[in-house]
């Protein structure tokens, strides 16, 4: 029975079990082999900031979120809760001198200070790429195509990438022509999502039916048809230079191979202060929550000093592993358990530990238990084989109990583990 | 229901004799969970349910990630703060105010929106009975008619929102399931046009 504080973690936090971590470990480590294959390094940032480096990265009113503490010194630190400000700040004290564009990815957990509950977490993990020093399509089309490559390979079925521009909203807001704090009100029934709301404020401001009405129909803005509903609602520039620049790159992503999984989706809506051009999701219809969220911040890095435009995404490890396939998890079992007989020792370690030069996983009977108990344990927790090291010759036992005899000599010396298979 | 009923989703009063919490449907691809309306906004924000139907006061104090498309036009009421008569004359006053409701988060955004500092004292239900036993000096709770206020000697002091009922999407089924979920979003729509309101 847990009962007692110290027996809990705080709230939104979690323990890995064997299983699990092991789970978690695989799709890490493949999602940042995939983004290295596509040239993107891995770096590595403290897991806690100033809480002016967070503040300058998100914004102030991202201070709320913030799991904060003080240090001896009375410095503010807080918790970072996503990557991008802290690669921001990496790029701009460690990078400056490196040639652009600089391709970046990250693992790592991040912590978010909202109550807990309604299934939460405040802490998560992220693994995410950051491209960082061109401005054009081609760089947005990269990151949108290893988004969909990276959740593929992550073994996650039916991915499809969702993706807008926040220059449309932008560009039918201005038109609106409202007064600052009416623009702050739409601004935050948007994010909301509150479109009954929407409707009404808009009357209340007095914008003509014709453009609210193309803001309230802006969650049916989606699909192979957007782009030209879209043209009929909006006719600035501004907005017909963003939904030419989204045809244009779903134009490139068909050639990148991935345009079955993207679809235009213009009723997007991420952070404004935030993203300046392309943002996308990544969906899968088994989950309710988007497992990766990203696009194109030019601003962000500006504000530590180097005026870099820069495009990036990040995945939500959690939602993945919730999403992904669970068949080829490792049990965490060990292949191999190895006993010895009396004075056996030596060659007992020589055997367990050349196995593990050959990629399998052996543990060394270390209770001292008679064999018969010790091999039964081992098979009953899912080891594979055991071995019993006696002189020149060794039992192995297999998981269904058939046992035979073999030279421990031909144990050590065959390659790639020839007596196993017999 | 009767706006689903409307909507040709549900067969007429099919719903009313069952204890069953998924109903089938009419329309084949659609099924109907009944979920508490406390509980609905997590079924959609989860994706258990890529629909459903809430009213504004819970999506205002629960602040779901979900899409919220169209007033359905029904469950009209209001969100008030009230006080014993007695009171009422001072409530400007009292600092902290104390406030039984069943929507802390609503309360504390409405009394620091105004400057104003509360106490808040969470309850399930049967709010109203707080301040006549000296609980609370006052209650933020749903009004219809007023009367439930009137008889436990509570005036209305302060409008804090107006609810009805909404038609709520998950993030996800709207794009995955796009054509679908907008069917029924438009079938809704154009249902409780229909309907007279109340």
């Amino acid at each position: 029975m847990l009962r007692e504080r110290w027996q809990q973690v705080p709230p939104g936090m979690r323990d890995l079990l064997p299983q699990e971590a092991a789970h978690t470990r695989a799709v890490t480590d493949g999602l940042l082999a995939r983004m290295r294959r596509w040239g993107y390094r891995e770096v590595v940032t403290p897991t806690l900031e100033y809480f002016d480096t967070l503040v300058r990265g998100e914004g102030t009113e991202a201070g709320d979120r913030l799991l904060k503490l003080v240090d001896r010194s009375g410095a503010l630190l807080a918790l970072r809760p996503d990557m991008t400000p802290s690669v921001a700040r990496l790029v701009v004290t460690h990078l400056r001198t490196e040639p652009l564009p600089l391709r970046l990815a990250y693992a790592g957990q991040v912590f978010r200070g909202w109550e807990s509950g309604a299934g939460r977490p405040r802490e998560f993990a992220q693994v995410g790429c950051e491209l960082i020093g061109p401005s054009t399509l081609e760089a947005d089309a990269e990151i949108v195509a290893l988004a969909a490559d990276a959740l593929a390979s992550a073994g996650v079925a039916d991915v499809s990438i969702s993706l807008g521009h926040v220059g449309f909203l932008r560009g039918m807001l201005s038109e609106f022509g409202l007064p600052a704090e009416g623009e702050g009100d739409v601004r935050a029934l948007l994010y909301q999502k509150d479109f009954v709301g929407l409707r009404a404020l808009l009357e209340r401001y007095g914008v003509p039916p014709p453009r609210a009405d193309a803001l309230v129909a802006l969650p049916t803005l989606s699909g192979p048809d957007a782009i030209r509903a879209a043209r009929r609602y909006v006719d600035t520039p501004e907005s017909q230079r963003v939904l030419r620049d989204l045809e244009d790159l779903t134009g490139m992503l068909d050639a990148y191979g991935v345009g079955r999984a993207v679809r235009v989706d213009l009723s997007i809506i991420r952070d404004f202060e935030y993203y300046t051009g392309i943002v996308f999701e990544g969906h899968t219809t088994a989950l309710g929550f988007p497992l990766l969220g990203g696009g194109r911040y030019d601003r962000l890095v500006e504000r530590f000093g180097a005026p870099y435009p820069a495009t990036g995404f990040a995945v939500r490890l959690d939602r993945v592993l919730a999403a992904s396939g669970r068949a080829d998890i490792p049990s965490g079992a060990p292949d191999v358990a190895v006993a010895f007989a009396d004075g056996q020792r030596g060659q007992a370690l020589r055997l367990a530990q050349a196995l593990r030069g050959r990629e399998l996983c052996v543990t060394v009977e270390i209770l001292g238990r008679p064999w018969e108990e010790m091999a039964r344990g081992a098979i009953a927790a899912g080891v594979s084989r055991v071995v019993l090291v006696a002189g020149a010759t060794a039992v192995v036992r297999e998981a269904n109990g058939r046992e035979r005899m073999v030279a421990v000599s031909d144990l050590l010396d065959a390659p790639g583990g020839a007596p196993w298979s017999s | 229901m009767r706006t689903l009923e409307a909507a040709g989703y549900l067969t007429a009063g099919s719903w009313q004799e069952t204890r069953r919490l998924i109903l089938p449907c009419t329309d084949e691809p659609v099924r109907c969970l009944i979920a508490k309306p406390v509980d609905l906004l997590t079924y959609v924000e989860h994706g258990a349910a890529d629909l459903g139907v809430a009213g504004k006061d819970t999506l205002l104090e629960q602040g779901r990630d979900v899409y919220e498309l169209v007033d359905l036009g029904f469950g009209f009421c209001r969100g008030v703060v009230a006080l014993p008569r007695a009171r009422t004359g001072s409530w400007d006053a009292l600092s902290p105010i104390r406030i039984a409701t069943k929507y802390p988060r609503i309360t504390e955004r409405y009394f620091w929106g105004r400057g104003r500092s509360v106490e808040i004292i969470t309850m399930n239900g049967a709010v109203e009975l707080a301040p006549q036993v000296g609980l609370a000096d006052g209650i933020l709770d749903l009004v219809m008619t007023g009367r439930t206020l009137a008889e436990n000697g509570l005036v209305e002091v302060a409008e804090v929102f107006r609810s009805s009922a909404r038609l709520v999407v998950n993030r996800v089924s709207l794009r995955s399931r796009a054509a679908a979920v907008q069917g029924v979003v438009e079938r809704l729509r154009a249902a409780a046009q229909r309907a007279p309101s109340g």
